[in-house]
């Protein structure tokens, strides 16, 4: 078969033998090295710096000692609190991402099925808008609404539907899960949104054509259509809040400590491997997670039309 | 208009020349240094950058940073340290991009241990003769290499409360862990102090090197104090807005809570010293002796650490500093009794503190805190 050049034409066959070939792969695949650069500089030597940390110890002088033991991952594994605390987290960021996408899901859906393009730019744009301002102001607002002087509280007292001021809404593990739907909501959206602006809508209806309840024609039709949106949104929004600091901070007071407020008390104290440790065992954590639905992670599907 | 289409190589090839591009400018060192330094720096490129600079939320005022930078060509950046060993770790790893880092205590002859900073000759900064000499002549600071801080401030930590909610008046630690104040109570996030004091509390013979019993104790005594916590912040100013808007009712704070939290939100609050004793600290400025501007250090000080700055951060902040003529400006000012309440003028009351140091046992003790306030 004739090869193509990179503007489409036929080029005759080279008659130099193997060296030509392995030119053509080498022609064909060094577009890709920025992001093998990227991947390693900003990917895997930072892990592989983190995981090397984790195997060292820290001495009374605070400095690095590199003995080589696996003793920092004991101490995970032996102090049930850490793994308490991390199957919290997951729990955290299991009811948020849940919470999440369940909002997201039924937003996108109205977004592509009952406005016009204008108006579906316009939304996005508001979805967007957010992401103006920085992480730490949006997560921070939260406790003018939900603290004691709160417009939360104010408005309940106006209402007369309390006396005092509750202290139920900041400082709680419910106000963790609260604040992180909405910081990571636009994630969500966005990845559903792309997913279901290319869902043929007609198959709706001939599913209930054929005698689907509108339900099950969502349930088989719709929501298997759109699953690499839906599962993208879930890894867009489970993954970081795995690693969720500062909101937890912010919002959760001492009922809402996640894994990584203990692993940055690790770091305040200078002990660097211990935390290495914990974060690296989350890192790990993560890529399992992702190799188990590499699947469903068919990008082009989510971001781009086919 | 362009017709052609860019197919996915064309895109990719150009994609990997804007990067390269991109990668090659930010490697090559920039002759022109710091943006409206070049008069003012004409040392070689390496020094001409920012000064970096690790510390405490109440070491610097923002409009000397602004004046640094206008006058002096020095561009500062400040980040906030969360803990001396915090400090000692940074120093350890990050080499050359800190120029001086502000620690307490023993803490700052441990740092010179790990040969981490460069001792000075005190004297020959023509600031220094504006300080107090008690704070010129610490004996942990001395070395016969030279000094090893520039003397900023110094302050017991009090317990602070809101009369108007904790009743009786607290004596001591104890308070902290009254089921009455349950999420009333905030702290700064310091995991090795807390544990320290809780180590106080629990009448420990030597807080800074605790026997496991002790800890066990002091486990026990933070079981107790963890519900009564609301909430952990970043730096001090988070424990006075907390005060000011009535979120807590007793918190830890250094000297001058009391004028900091009125200006905060106009509320009365008190402040005790525990009964079974405190920690405290004096703390400083130290050069980093890695650090790639560190000649920066000296002349920064010159400037920020003047009389003039130091009062208004004094009114600012409220705890007392070593810096005697600021003391007399503020007499001047009509302020003396504000001062004297702080002891300001007592600089050798520093001396008699339990001061802030490292622990044989840093690990032990933040494994600690974290088995009581993890889930």
């Amino acid at each position: 078969m004739a090869k193509q050049s990179s503007d489409g034409a036929a080029v005759a066959p080279s008659d130099t033998g193997a060296a030509p070939g392995a030119r053509s792969l080498w022609a064909s695949r060094w577009p890709a090295l920025p992001a093998v650069l990227g991947l390693v500089l900003l990917f895997l030597v930072p892990m592989g710096i983190v995981g090397l940390y984790s195997l060292w110890r820290i001495n009374n002088n605070l400095q690095l000692v590199t003995d080589w033991s696996l003793k920092n991952y004991a101490l995970f594994f032996n102090n049930a609190v850490y793994l308490r605390t991390f199957g919290k987290t997951l729990l955290v960021a299991t009811l948020a991402t849940g919470v999440t996408v369940g909002v997201a899901l039924p937003f996108a859906y109205f977004i592509v099925r009952y406005l016009t393009g204008a108006w579906q730019r316009v939304v996005l744009l508001g979805v967007i808008i957010p992401f103006w301002s920085s992480y730490l102001l949006r997560a921070y607002s939260w406790q003018s609404i939900l603290g004691e002087k709160g417009v939360v509280n104010q408005a309940l007292q106006a209402i007369g539907l309390i006396s005092d001021p509750i202290t139920f809404f900041n400082y709680t593990n419910s106000a963790v899960v609260l604040v992180l739907v909405y910081v990571y909501l636009p994630f969500a959206v966005l990845a559903i949104y792309a997913s279901l602006e290319k869902f043929d809508f007609g198959l709706l209806t001939a599913a209930q054509d054929l005698g689907a309840s509108p339900l099950r024609a969502v349930r088989h039709v719709l929501l298997p259509s759109i699953r690499p949106g839906i599962i993208t949104a879930c890894i867009f929004v489970f993954i970081p809040i795995l690693g969720e600091y500062l909101t937890p901070t912010l919002v959760g007071g001492v009922e809402g400590t996640l894994i990584a407020n203990l692993i940055i008390n690790f770091q305040r104290g200078g002990q660097l491997p211990l935390a290495a440790a914990a974060s690296f065992l989350i890192a790990i954590f993560v890529t399992v997670l992702l190799v188990v639905f590499r699947r469903y992670l068919r990008v082009q599907a989510v971001v781009g039309r086919v | 208009m362009i017709n052609r289409q860019l197919s996915r190589r064309d895109f990719l090839k150009g994609s990997a020349g804007v990067g390269a591009t991109a990668f090659l400018a930010a490697c090559t060192p920039s002759a022109a240094g710091p943006s409206g330094s070049a008069a003012a720096a004409p040392s070689a490129t390496v020094e001409a950058g920012p000064l970096n600079f690790l510390t405490w939320n109440d070491h610097w005022n923002k409009d000397a940073l602004t004046q640094a930078q206008q006058l002096l060509g020095i561009t500062v950046n400040v980040t906030e340290l969360s803990d001396d060993p915090d400090g000692i770790a940074k120093m350890q790893s990050v080499g050359g991009q800190l120029d001086i880092v502000s620690l307490d205590g023993s803490w700052v002859p441990k740092a010179n241990d790990l040969s981490l900073i460069e001792p000075f000759d005190i004297n020959s900064l023509a600031v220094a003769s504006q300080l107090y000499s008690i704070s010129r002549t610490f004996d942990i600071w001395t070395t016969p290499q030279g000094y090893l801080a520039y003397p900023w401030g110094w302050s017991p930590i009090v317990i602070a409360y809101n009369p108007k909610f904790v009743s009786p008046a607290p004596e001591g630690w104890e308070a902290l862990i009254d089921p009455k104040y349950a999420k009333r109570v905030v702290l700064e996030d310091e995991p090795f102090d807390i544990t320290l004091w809780s180590g106080l509390a629990t009448g420990a013979k030597d807080v800074f090197d605790m026997t496991d019993a002790e800890l066990a104790q002091c486990k026990d005594w933070l079981t107790k104090l963890k519900p009564n916590i609301l909430k952990f912040v970043a730096q001090n100013d988070g424990v006075i807005s907390a005060l000011a808007k009535e979120e807590c009712w007793l918190g830890n704070q250094n000297l001058g809570v009391e004028e900091r939290v009125k200006k905060a939100g106009g509320i009365e609050v008190k402040a005790i010293v525990a009964k079974e004793g405190t920690t405290g600290f004096y703390d400083g400025e130290m050069t980093v002796k890695a650090g790639d501007n560190k000649a920066r250090v000296r002349p920064y000080l010159e400037f920020a650490a003047q009389a003039e700055w130091v009062a208004q951060n004094f009114i600012d902040n409220g705890r007392p500093l070593f810096n005697e003529k600021a003391y007399s400006l503020l007499v001047n000012a009509g302020k003396k009794d504000l001062a004297d309440r702080y002891f300001y003028n007592q600089p050798e009351l520093a001396l008699k503190m339990r001061v802030k140091g490292p622990s044989t046992r840093d690990a032990d003790y933040l494994n600690l805190f974290n088995s009581v306030f993890g889930a």
